[in-house]
């Protein structure tokens, strides 16, 4: 049994890696779709001895698989690539993403967290109101809410709370090291607007799963023990309940690196996102290969991860799988 | 029960019609009398809402929203409409092709599928955006026709993985029943079979998911302006809330009509989407 399952786990494993190195490959071959070329954009002007010096530094002399292979090297070992300034100055990406890297992060797992401790309760508050007005309007509420995309709450908010009242800073962001009473205040707003979608998205999951767990025969079992509703919901039904919801938590931390992307440029947060657009705006296309792959491999890591725990959650998954 | 469905009947109808109103926007914007929508006019920059001559107000450089919004759906749907109509074509005739014949070219077409979603789908238009649109020279700044053309593009490629992987699974799921083995051992050609039984059956699944995917590809168009690689000059939802974003501590009020607009739109292709889906299972349980 417990072989199998490392079997599994293992399987599983070797897809995730077979999928970084294609979408990485893919990645890497994008940059060769540049309608200029990346040699003219970085050794334009220059004369002949230093462009062939400078194509050799950047390995563009080198055909697209041993420049992938040799990318794969370096990103494996932690070295990001070049910032490749026009002069002909080279700044280590790895700098970069050190720093923009843990603030997106930050508000990552802010948003996840705020999401799981409001849509835990909604949820299973909706799910044993099922059918009654409270269950109803919430879910029409959370239906809409969840296809609105979250930079229109970002600016709504940052429009009412930041401008109209006054009351939050409407951009900007604090270091929690420099001042965390600021820090909290100008993180409010962004996670908010990440997690109001999320928000809906958990609620709406948990309440059909709670549902379904609520017909089991062994619930009637507490029932008819006479176990208080409280005990019951808590520790009988949320458990079994919560597969498709962790599931889908694990999925949207790759959605939410995303997400933020926009939220980040919204609220001029110096992450992840700002960094793509400003190496976007630089032409700096060795480093956005790098972030994307970055992202790509959060996304993968995250879904397997999630892939492999949901047997632990809920053995009865794992027997299906196996049968 | 029965309540709740004649609600949800009223809530898909109004969603209906809004997207018809949309659709009709972009048909027959340019035939409204309403002001050029690139026109600035100087007498009232940032007017309200209800202001003469500017139903729903001017934004800080004086455009008329309302003109704006008009024909800036001409731009955001086709966007949406054309690259989840070819995306669409392309990724489910692939998944089906694939999950019909399996075998080696079947793995490795899923695997394609898998590594392209391994991305997230902003994250991938919006690489996909920045390197198709650069230009030669970094003084000259990319036109706004060029960069839709791009961004056609570069949501198409977006969506094949992903209305491609759900036609490849419904087609799965409809191979083995009973109706295509009798076509096949009455000697049915391949042809035949697939777009007699396989096509229509897997075609609603593919409606409802398509309907969504526009819902993903108007939120994307809004979220690549607001990072600066959308059409940053040119007539589009995206483009409003974009210019606004930059500057709404100044001018709060015209931050509401695009981001009203968009945000009404997604809703309706998503209740509608969801509707089918809903319409569709209910079908399959009848049988």
């Amino acid at each position: 049994m417990l072989k199998r399952r490392l079997g599994d786990v293992t399987r599983r494993i070797g897809q995730a890696i077979l999928v970084i190195v294609g979408s990485t490959f893919l990645l890497s071959l994008l940059l060769r779709l540049l309608p200029v070329g990346l040699e003219e954009i970085y050794a334009g002007g220059f004369d002949e001895s230093s462009r062939l010096a400078r194509l050799k530094e950047l390995r563009l002399d080198k055909d697209p698989i041993t420049f992938y292979l040799l990318w794969l090297r370096d990103f494996v070992s932690g070295d990001f690539g070049p910032l490749v300034s026009p002069g002909g100055g080279v700044q280590p990406v790895s700098e970069r993403v050190a720093i923009a890297l843990p603030v997106s992060l930050q508000l990552i797992a802010y948003t996840q967290l705020v999401s799981l401790i409001v849509a835990i309760p909604l949820g299973i508050f909706t799910a044993y109101r099922s059918g009654r007005r409270s269950d109803r309007v919430l879910s029409y509420g959370l239906f809409t809410a969840a296809s609105i995309p979250n930079f229109v709450f970002g600016l709504l908010m940052a429009v009412f709370f930041g401008v109209t009242l006054a009351i939050l800073p409407p951009l900007g962001y604090v270091s929690p090291s420099v001042d965390p009473v600021e820090h909290v205040r100008s993180m409010i707003l962004p996670v908010a607007a990440l997690a109001i979608p999320l928000i809906a998205t958990y609620t709406r999951l948990l309440r059909t799963d709670v549902i379904a767990t609520l017909r089991e025969d062994y619930v009637t079992m507490a029932v008819s023990k006479g176990l208080s509703n409280k005990r019951i919901l808590f520790s009988h039904v949320l458990r079994p309940s919560s597969v498709t919801l962790f599931t889908s938590f694990a999925l949207n931390m790759g959605a939410l690196i995303g997400g933020t992307l926009v939220i980040e440029q919204v609220f001029t947060i110096p992450g992840l996102g700002s960094e793509i657009g400003s190496a976007i705006f630089a032409r700096q296309f060795f480093a956005l290969q790098s972030y994307v792959a970055i992202i790509a491999v959060g996304f993968i890591f995250f879904n397997t991860l999630a892939d492999i725990l949901v047997g632990f959650i809920d053995p009865r998954t794992r027997e299906r799988r196996n049968a | 029960m029965r309540k709740a469905l004649k609600q949800m009947d009223k809530f898909t109808k109004t969603c209906v019609g809004w997207m018809i109103l949309m659709v009709l926007f972009a048909a027959v914007g340019p035939l409204l009398p309403l002001p050029d929508p690139r026109e600035a006019d100087f007498e009232s920059l940032g007017a309200s809402i209800f202001s003469p001559g500017h139903i729903l107000g001017t934004d800080s450089n004086g455009y008329d929203l309302l003109s704006n919004v008009v024909n800036g759906a001409r731009t955001s749907l086709m966007i949406a409409f054309v690259s989840v109509v070819i995306g669409g074509t392309i990724g489910s005739t692939i998944g089906i092709l694939s999950a019909y014949f399996r075998g080696r070219l079947d793995y490795f077409i899923n695997t394609l599928f898998n590594i392209i979603l391994s991305i997230p789908n902003l994250v991938l238009s919006l690489a996909l955006v920045a390197i198709l649109a650069t230009s030669a020279d970094p003084t000259i700044p990319t036109s706004p026709n060029r960069r839709v053309y791009v961004i056609l593009i570069s949501l198409t490629f977006v969506i094949i993985p992903i209305l491609g992987r759900i036609a490849r699974g419904a087609t799965l799921t409809w191979i083995n029943r009973e109706f295509v083995l009798a076509a096949r051992s009455m000697g049915m050609k391949d042809r035949h079979i697939i777009l007699r039984h396989i096509v229509p059956n897997v075609l609603p699944a593919i409606y409802s998911v398509g309907f969504l995917a526009i819902g993903v590809v108007i939120v994307a168009e809004g979220s690549l302006s607001l990072l600066g690689v959308g059409v940053v000059d040119g007539v589009s939802w995206g483009a409003m809330i974009a210019r606004v974003a930059g500057e709404f501590t100044f001018t709060p009020q015209s931050m509401y009509v695009p981001v009203t607009v968009l945000a009404l739109t997604v809703i309706a292709s998503n209740q509608i989407g969801d509707y089918l889906r809903s319409r569709l299972d209910l079908r399959e349980g009848k049988i």
